[in-house]
């Protein structure tokens, strides 16, 4: 569970500090620009290291600084439990004049508090461990982060938790459009714009097949003539997903293509709490997921995906719409704000502001200040 | 899909947004049945939940037999002379499905008492209903509503759980 995420000097972010302690779901509101979605980018920064990029280039540009400071690093920290132990990761970059990419200054893995790996440029060393004793210390090239090159040595290794909690954190902002029905691999890493939910779905059900389960249930919630789904075969290499709807004495297969964005979106909301249950905890970061559904809908669809996460995982969300608003309260709603673009992005708890009648109005009214 | 109209289903009427707060909570209640009850938006005081009741959802609950009201208010310590300002516009034909709720003075020093989240009380008062306990109902400032609660857990304990 993300204990704190703390940005530094990237995008709209200065001493940005978001702590979550057990907060399995929580949203961010606030004006355009003010920095919801840059909060989605420093995650996929981080999403990305778990994912196996390791190169510095490839994660972050010298855009990225904040009103281009690139004279002081950027900053990276998270902290996490995960099966009762603090994990501690911290990421520091810096770009040296004439530099045109980034390089690594710091970074640093602590499990409760002990060090698993220290680095300070291109010098890495790893603890020792019951079976190693003595630091082992190596060398890298410090354009590339050391944490995707570390070689693990089994699956209790905390590199390899920490690693694969990193690379299952799903940030998406889908885009239905893109959604296609053919999947050509199977996958647990969901894209930004959700393009693989297919993928996704069948990486889901191949390795989890109980899942069908929690996905057929929520999604004849909200289609109820819907009779199941299905992939059918499109060669050696690939498949597209059939979802089959039943009237009395009527039958219907459609291709996913072919269902409306909000439809897919149930897809997508329905494959998030399949896959938290399954291999989570897994922490998501939705941007607007109210995008695309009908009025009616979106209450029910924000509280289905809060209640998914109650057990375990995480789920933070951003919106504009006021019926996803009225689906928080104040311990779990944050209002971010920013003077001006020349200013950093800062945040409070609603709780922690001075309560108005009317959440929803105060911010139409531009009413809460931080 | 929301509420289904046509089937057994329960409306939620918060004053405010403390109460609004309250009964989002009552929602994450694993055993409640998300698609059967829906929040509305906050009236903005007790006077205009009645104003509301009186001029919008009477006519609702007359249209729609399955219909079943909550009005979650603030008795602001004036107990039984609110209940009876209430009372006397419940119409015979829809009375007794419509219920009114609430803390004896307001959600805040139940919150205070409690040293939980308005989200965690309705929560936990969900899951009290589900159980049939009285324990979080029985608090100074909710045990008064237990006739109340009694009523409402005979007509929509099946609905809501």
């Amino acid at each position: 569970m993300l204990q704190r995420l703390y940005i530094h000097n990237f995008k709209s972010f200065q001493n940005f500090e978001l702590k979550t302690e057990g907060m399995h779901s929580s949203l961010l509101v606030g004006k355009n620009g003010v920095g919801k979605s840059s909060i989605a980018k420093a995650l996929q920064v981080l999403q990305g290291i778990g994912r196996g990029v390791n190169r510095v280039g490839q994660l972050v540009s010298p855009r990225h600084f904040f009103m281009a400071q690139t004279g002081s690093p950027m900053r990276f920290e998270l902290e996490v439990l995960l099966q009762g132990k603090l994990y501690r990761y911290s990421l520091a970059l810096e770009l040296p004049e004439k530099f045109k990419e980034l390089r690594v200054l710091e970074e640093r893995l602590e499990l409760d508090g002990q060090p698993v790996f220290v680095r300070e440029q291109a010098q890495v060393s790893l603890r020792k461990t019951r079976e190693i004793t003595g630091d082992a210390l190596f060398m890298m090239d410090w354009h590339l982060i050391a944490l995707p090159l570390i070689q693990v040595q089994s699956e209790i290794d905390p590199v390899h938790i920490f690693k694969t909690w990193l690379g299952q954190i799903v940030v998406i902002a889908p885009m239905p459009q893109l959604m296609t029905g053919e999947s050509a691999e199977e996958s647990l890493w969901p894209i930004s714009n959700a393009s693989n939910a297919v993928d996704w779905l069948a990486g889901l059900l191949g390795q989890y097949p109980a899942a069908y389960t929690v996905i057929d249930t929520y999604l004849k919630e909200v289609m109820p003539d819907l009779r199941d789904f299905k992939y059918e075969s499109l060669g050696k290499e690939s498949k597209r997903l059939v979802v089959q709807f039943q009237g009395e004495n009527q039958f219907l297969p459609l291709y996913f293509d072919e269902l409306s964005d909000g439809e897919k979106c149930f897809f997508l909301c329905a494959i998030i709490a399949a896959a938290n249950r399954a291999y989570g905890p897994i922490f998501c970061f939705w941007d607007e997921p109210d995008n695309y559904l009908s009025l009616a809908e979106v209450g029910h669809f924000i509280l289905y995906l809060r209640r998914a996460f109650e057990v375990q995982g995480q789920i933070m969300m951003t919106t504009h719409n006021e019926e996803a608003i009225r689906k928080f309260s104040n311990e779990n709603t944050w209002l971010l704000g920013r003077k001006s673009h020349l200013e950093p992005t800062q945040l409070r708890l609603l709780g922690d502001l001075p309560s108005g009648s009317d959440v929803v109005q105060s911010l139409m009214l531009g009413e809460l200040e931080l | 899909m929301s509420v289904n109209v046509y089937q057994p289903h329960v409306l939620v009427l918060p004053e405010d947004d403390a109460n609004r707060q309250i009964a989002n909570g009552f929602l994450f209640d694993a055993s409640v049945k998300l698609r059967n009850i829906q929040v509305l938006v906050a009236s903005g005081g007790w006077e205009k939940v009645r104003h509301s009741f009186i001029n919008e959802h009477v006519e609702g609950l007359r249209k729609y037999p399955h219909r079943h009201l909550v009005l979650l208010i603030d008795f602001d310590g004036q107990g039984d002379a609110r209940r009876e300002h209430f009372l006397q516009h419940f119409p015979d034909d829809v009375v007794d499905r419509v219920f009114l709720l609430g803390t004896s003075s307001e959600p805040e020093p139940l919150r205070k008492s409690c040293g939980n989240s308005l989200e965690a009380i309705g929560k936990k008062l969900a899951a009290e209903c589900y159980r049939d306990e009285t324990v979080l109902w029985a608090h100074v400032l909710l045990a008064h509503n237990i006739p109340e609660r009694q009523r409402l857990n005979a007509k929509v304990k099946s609905i809501l759980f």
